[in-house]
């Protein structure tokens, strides 16, 4: 593991425009380089928002007032533009068509619009676009429009038009619930392929078995607090979870009987303990 | 209420064709789950259960009667349909005016409509937020917000597109509570979902679609014992349906309880055996 720190977020509160109550309270935080980060909540603690926050695109973008620092890259979120800061980190959005241009006609146009703004030239755009459109599977919909598309394939537009930016941080909130479980798995095997190449991953999920199976610590929100900040193994076995509307992932829930002095997260961990459990029957 | 749906195709104007000669009949109020892989056109189908979408070829008979008889808002005051953005669907300046919207136009009285106000809100969680505007609501409020004001219609039967999308625990528990009261409302729900879990737990019917059309229609324990399907419709079994499977229990567990009861049985058997 890289040590170097990414971003720092120290103390950080965040109050909407408007709204009566902080939606993040006093958030100290570390990311570092290679890291594979999950946050994790019940709806409304948060999540989203730090999501926004570590992009830079709170203070930026949304209105609002803050305390605290955040800093990308050793820059302060305050003193940069949403521009810069998105040379470090991309942020694919909650609601994927959020993230469209509306100025593109075709998915290759909506994934040329960032590299456009960075100028470069038309053949490297086309070998990026071809390379991104390979990675996520949507070789067959780049000369479609992206407003005719099915909900889960536009959240791979969204996904490709981040990663073709090569961010050093990407950061995933809720980016497949509307894929099927197959394409779901694809891109997150994608995304952990990025994260073993050296891309730091933030992901917002509800699906904790995918959390545990790919993040290598795990944030729990509760109420725009930070109430954990551990090993997705220490905050899987702590029953303090309930507390904050989670719950463990099936696989630590059929093993934990059997398994005393380990914590049991994914699929083929579980079946290989419960299998030497009906061994020993024999 | 008895839906027949009888060879229907849908063309898209771009040409795409997004159903192609789909059979299958509703009846009865048990809830059913539709999956399938992303373009599969389950959205499409369930779009032509109230007219949203008329047929290319093919027809529709609700208790009888075509569907080409009425116009959508005829149907939809028997099959609501719940969109999968609820941007889409919400356009007032009130979570109240939202729910009071559909009932007025049905020409419901106002305190039949009150009546309905509060067991609706209390349903969906948003009896506090009634005077909020529903784009300040966030993602999951505004699906609870639309599907509250599909239930404030009182339809027959109620389509949910992608309800699980973005949902905690306490989301996902409040939608069972909603297909639970269908159920005893006698009002048929079908939901179209990716969450496996969601599936097992809430619907012992499922129709799975694939490429355009109904690859099988059955129960769970059969859906989720066939590789072949799941796989042709890019679907895979929940977590404890899979361990279970890897070990080989005598018979499709679809929950912890089902799970930690055959795997005792399992041990048993092993120990008789030895």
């Amino acid at each position: 593991m890289f040590i170097d720190t990414l971003i720092e977020s120290i103390d950080f509160s965040y109050r909407y425009n408007e709204a009566p109550e902080a939606a993040l309270k006093g958030i100290t935080l570390e990311v570092k380089k290679g890291d594979f980060v999950a946050i994790v909540g019940a709806n409304g603690a948060g999540k989203s928002t730090l999501c926004s926050a570590l992009a830079g695109l709170i203070p930026n973008y949304f209105i609002g007032y803050t305390e605290g620092v955040i800093k990308i890259d050793g820059k302060k979120t305050t003193e940069c533009g949403v521009g810069e800061l998105s040379q470090t980190v991309g942020l694919v959005f909650q609601n994927p068509f959020n993230q469209l241009s509306y100025t593109a006609d075709t998915v290759s146009e909506e994934l040329a619009f960032g590299l456009g703004n960075r100028g470069l030239p038309k053949e490297i755009m086309l070998e990026k676009i071809n390379n991104v459109a390979e990675t996520v599977q949507i070789n067959d919909l780049l000369d479609r429009n992206p407003l005719e598309l099915s909900g889960g394939q536009v959240q791979r537009v969204a996904l490709a038009a981040a990663i073709i930016l090569e961010p050093k941080v990407l950061v995933l909130d809720e980016c497949t619930t509307q894929l099927d479980p197959i394409g779901s798995e694809q891109i997150m095997k994608t995304v952990k392929r990025l994260n073993q190449n050296g891309m730091t991953i933030i992901m917002v999920d509800h699906d904790m078995e995918k959390v545990a199976g790919l993040a290598n610590r795990v944030i729990v929100l509760q109420d725009g607090k930070l109430v954990l900040n551990d090993s997705p193994e220490n905050v899987f076995s702590n029953p303090k979870i309930v507390e904050y509307g989670i719950a463990a992932p099936d696989y630590y829930e059929l093993t934990k009987d059997y398994a005393l002095n380990s914590v049991i997260l994914t699929e083929e961990q579980a079946i290989k303990k419960l299998e030497e459990v009906l061994a020993d029957e024999n | 209420m008895k839906i027949e749906v009888k060879e229907l195709t849908h063309q898209y104007p771009s040409g795409d064709i997004a159903l192609s000669g789909i059979n299958t009949v509703f009846e009865g109020i048990e809830p059913i789950a539709i999956i399938g892989q992303n373009g599969a056109g389950k959205t499409t189908f369930v779009k032509h259960l109230n007219g949203l979408l008329r047929p290319t070829c093919g027809e529709i008979l609700i208790d009888g009667e075509s569907i080409k008889n009425h116009t959508t808002a005829f149907w939809s005051r028997k099959i609501g349909y719940v969109f999968q953005n609820p941007d889409n669907q919400l356009f007032l300046e009130s979570v109240k005016k939202e729910f009071e919207f559909g009932p007025k136009q049905q020409g419901v009285s106002k305190e039949e409509i009150n009546e309905r106000l509060k067991v609706v809100a209390d349903l969906v969680g948003l009896t506090e937020k009634l005077s909020i505007h529903p784009f300040d609501l966030n993602t999951t409020e505004k699906k609870f917000c639309t599907i509250g004001s599909i239930l404030m219609m009182n339809p027959e039967m109620i389509i949910l597109d992608e309800p699980t999308c973005g949902q905690d625990l306490e989301g996902n528990r409040r939608l069972t509570r909603i297909i639970t009261a269908l159920k005893e409302n006698n009002q048929l729900c079908i939901t179209i979902t990716h969450d496996m879990k969601f599936v097992v737990k809430n619907f012992d019917q499922i129709i799975v679609m694939s490429e355009g059309k109904i690859l099988k229609k059955a129960t769970k324990e059969v859906i989720f014992s066939s590789p072949e399907i799941l796989q042709a419709s890019s679907v895979s079994p929940p977590p404890i349906t899979r361990v279970g499977q890897a070990l080989a229990l005598e018979r499709s567990v679809f929950s912890q309880q089902d799970f930690h009861q055959e795997f005792e049985n399992k041990k048993q058997a092993i120990r008789i055996f030895r």
